[in-house]
């Protein structure tokens, strides 16, 4: 990627397109962007930065009554969400200017997911001050609530049962040896008490987990994957106990701790991918603004945390602020964007009587509201909270617990069987040593470790490609996807206001006149006006008249920016001549190739929307989509949904607003866009992290591999057992067979789910083959340019995908 | 051969040691985020 330093002609803060030389800033916001930078010595960013930083907007305050946490050493720590992260050296800046503010004592931003701590001493500074030097660089920092603590036990459990089971490995191989050199007695005691007193915490509390799993399935009425590993672990450990305590036979104890500690193993990778697919969900979910202002009895305003509005307060709410609460509009006008809760991106006018939601923004106008509901029963604290507890729900059936019942009767009937007809045609004794070794190859490790493995690194490849799946079912569903839905608004449309038409002279005019608006329409020509590269004049004497335009004068003269109908905005000038400027929502750019691979990998495409025939019409001819349907309220969307899978089909649907909540509920695999509305992300399935629709052709081919290699390797454990099994049944399995036996038929499940992103590659090799010449659209490419994740890092879900979301162009 | 009596304790022992130490190193928070400093390496600093 290019480097984006100073030029002429171009604000050496933000890049947008400016009437001057070198040095000369676009607005005051930049230049104080690049003094602080300057100031802490950090000029360094012009040269590394790999993306142009965003425009500073002006802090909307109210940090001063957020609660921070007290240290027991006096000093102050918060966490907070930092938004508008563009690439490494964003991250690198704002955390070096913050560690270089005074009193600051500990400052951390995360570059996988743009999280920062912050601790400092009250007595110097406070967290107004660092807020405002964030928003001060242009970076929008948000208050993050508790962190979710990882849990900690499980790695320890790993680490216990991994250290074991060397020991007890290396043990055993002295005992192994002893058979063909003979062995003192005494030794061979040592040995077993030794492997006993070091299997027990194994069998005993590292293996807690999987009681735990099988318990709770049981509870709830089937049979989990983990009752026959439990199952397992019991046999193992009891009949290592009596072999000890009886100095005869052979422990296995080897065995039990390898298993254990490989399944850990496999747990703990899976538990990593989940807790960043959920972690990336929960910085999409939108907070409170800190403060609002309620009216007093006596008339007056008084500024309060929000966690204090009650309903029935009276709260004034101007141009530019977020709702504090949830409630009804009782005086005034003004035009809210409700992007957050309805996915819908144009703004709408309120009035008297209307409904408000917390946290969504009030572009113009001045209202007083009557709060409805507290702080935490408002629409995204309750979107927040089904988030978390989305995040930590527990597992559900799997394909490996629908085969757990027939592995465990299975194993069983084999097993009496062994004990039977040995005892009954050579003698017990014999019998039990045969049923021992039948209980102990049976172990489904192979078996159960195959679905997390293959699973974690299909979730890594998929989230590598900018699609964060929730968890396992949801990439397995998607692997089986045949039949695709796609919503307009949002998902095969941006979503967001873009001029579609416009001269460069009448451009140039109005976005110097919308300059410092922060109205979509006023972006949206500010944006195309720094795409096209027109320097941005300077206006003066500018004036925004809610509801109607802004005027102002440009290069001496009067302008006057009106609306002109529904997506057209029209410039007047003095002699009241108008011309037009066209705006709308505009067709992604990658939307026809996604189109047509989606259709050739995953069954046909509809498309779904509530707009009109016309819109629908065109929008689906652009993408090249064959079927559309119009007019759609939401329970059609979910009707025409269930359609679908009635007539047979597994449905991948992806949309982005309160609208489409049904249908991503209803579709096998929902999927929304992170761009969308909070409440679309807490139903679905699954978030497209970056702003390209390509991450759902990624999605699918990391399912389809993650699938075909679980599906491979669930009928090699399977093939394994049986033979495993017949051997040990005949008697021809002793504890050294099943040492080697085991950790092998694990360790190729192992190998072969860090292939599941080398398989991807090929398929998009393959297809990039198919089609060269063509530039290569993956969404993969990453913001950091070459800092990615090294390819079959089972588990390891991408830090590149995981910082866009909350990533819009300002 | 009579070593091994004591010896193998002592071993299992010493090994103990380092599984507590890396309890410390878990309960110290040192696997908590393993996505952020690798990323943090590449970033030459001062």
């Amino acid at each position: 990627m290019s480097k984006r330093s100073a030029e002429a002609g171009r604000c050496p803060h933000c890049g947008a397109a400016v009437e001057g030389g070198v040095d000369t800033f676009c607005c005051t916001g930049c230049e104080t962007a690049w003094e602080i930078i300057r100031g802490a010595g950090l000029q360094r960013y012009y040269q590394e930065r790999e993306a142009f930083a965003p425009r500073p907007e002006q802090d909307r305050g109210g940090w001063d009554t957020l609660p921070v946490t007290e240290e027991a050493d006096g000093t102050c720590s918060v966490r907070l969400q930092v938004d508008g992260l563009r690439c490494a050296s964003c991250v690198w800046v704002t955390e070096h200017v913050l560690q270089r503010a005074d009193g600051v004592q500990e400052a951390h931003v995360s570059y996988a997911t743009g999280r920062a701590r912050l601790r400092w001493d009250p007595g110097v500074t406070a967290l107004p001050a660092l807020a405002q030097t964030i928003h001060a660089l242009g970076y929008r920092p948000r208050l993050l609530g508790e962190e979710s603590r990882p849990d900690r036990t499980l790695l320890v459990r790993l680490g216990v049962a991994t250290f074991v089971a060397m020991n007890v490995m290396l043990l055993s191989a002295s005992l192994y040896a002893g058979w063909f050199s003979g062995m003192e007695d005494r030794f061979r005691q040592l040995f077993h008490w030794t492997s006993l007193a070091l299997a027990t915490p194994v069998a005993l509390w590292c293996a807690a987990p999987f009681f735990a799993g099988a318990w709770s399935g049981l509870r709830r009425g089937f049979l989990h994957m983990d009752l026959p590993i439990s199952l397992a672990v019991v046999i193992l450990y009891g009949h290592g106990v009596a072999v000890t305590i009886l100095g005869r036979g052979d422990a296995y104890l080897d065995s039990l701790t390898m298993l254990v500690a490989l399944l850990l193993a496999g747990r703990v990778l899976e538990g990593h991918g989940r807790r960043r697919a959920a972690e990336a969900a929960t910085s999409l979910a939108a907070t409170l603004p800190a403060t609002g202002r309620r009216f007093t009895e006596g008339g007056g305003m008084e500024t309060v945390p929000s966690g204090e509005l009650l309903p029935g307060d009276r709260i004034a709410v101007g141009a530019g602020e977020e709702f504090p609460a949830d409630g009804v509009v009782v005086a005034g006008r003004g035009t809210v964007r409700t992007a957050l809760v309805t996915g819908e991106s144009r703004p709408a006018a309120l009035e008297a009587g209307q409904r408000v939601f917390g946290a969504t923004l009030l572009v113009d106008g001045a209202l007083e509201v009557q709060v409805t509901e507290a702080a935490e029963a408002s629409t995204v604290s309750r979107m927040a909270d089904g988030l978390r507890n989305a995040a930590d729900q527990e597992a559900r059936p799997t394909s490996a617990d629908r085969i757990a019942p027939w592995f465990t009767a299975a194993t069983l009937l084999v097993a009496t069987a062994t004990l039977l007809g040995w005892g009954i045609l050579v003698g017990w004794g014999q019998a039990l040593t045969a049923t021992v070794a039948v209980l102990v190859v049976a172990c489904p490790c192979a078996l159960a470790l195959s679905r997390p493995l293959a699973a974690a690194a299909g979730l890594g490849a998929a989230a590598r490609r900018g699609l964060l799946l929730r968890n396992a079912d949801a990439l397995l569903e998607l692997a089986a996807v045949d039949r695709v839905a796609l919503d307009k608004t949002g998902t095969v449309t941006a979503g967001a206001m873009e001029v579609l038409e416009a001269h460069d002279a009448t451009l140039r005019v109005a976005a110097g006149l919308e300059r410092f608006s922060g109205h979509p329409v006023a972006r949206a020509i500010v944006r195309e006006a720094v795409d096209r590269g027109i320097p941005l004049p300077r206006a003066r004497g500018v004036r925004e008249r809610a509801g109607i335009g802004i005027e102002g004068r440009v290069d001496g003269a009067a302008w006057r920016l009106e609306s002109g109908g529904p997506g057209v905005v029209h410039l007047v000038d003095e002699g009241e001549c108008c011309t037009a400027i066209r705006l709308g929502d505009r067709i992604r750019e990658d939307a026809a190739e996604v189109v047509s691979t989606l259709e050739a990998l995953a069954g046909p495409v509809l498309l779904m929307t509530g707009d009109d025939t016309t819109v629908a019409e065109r929008v689906a001819a652009e993408a090249g989509i064959q079927s559309w349907e119009s007019g759609m309220s939401p329970e059609q969307k979910a009707e025409r949904v269930r359609s679908l899978q009635a007539g047979g089909g597994t449905v991948l649907f992806a949309g982005d607003g309160l609208n489409d909540g049904p249908a991503l509920a209803q579709a096998d695999v929902g999927v929304a866009m992170s761009t969308g509305s909070a409440s679309s992300i807490l139903v679905a399935h699954g978030v497209v992290g970056s702003s390209s629709l390509s991450a759902l052709v990624g999605g699918v081919r990391a399912a389809r591999a993650a699938a075909k290699v679980i599906r491979v390797n669930q009928l090699r454990s399977i093939a394994y057992n049986v033979v495993a099994v017949g051997l040990a049944a005949a008697g021809w399995i002793n504890p050294l067979v099943a040492a080697i036996l085991m950790p092998v038929s694990s360790l190729v499940v192992v190998a072969s789910a860090a292939r599941v992103e080398a398989r991807v590659r090929r398929e998009e090799g393959r297809l990039l083959e198919a089609q060269s010449g063509r530039a290569d659209h993956r969404g993969s490419a990453s913001r950091y340019g070459g800092v990615g994740v090294a390819p079959g890092t089972a588990g390891a879900l991408p830090g590149s995908t995981a910082i866009l979301p909350g990533n819009e162009a300002a | 051969m009579n070593a091994l009596i004591w010896l193998v304790p002592v071993a299992v022992a010493l090994g103990g040691v380092f599984v507590g130490l890396f309890l410390l190193a878990v309960r110290g928070g040192q696997f908590d985020d393993l996505d952020d400093p690798p990323r943090r390496m590449l970033q030459d600093d001062d």
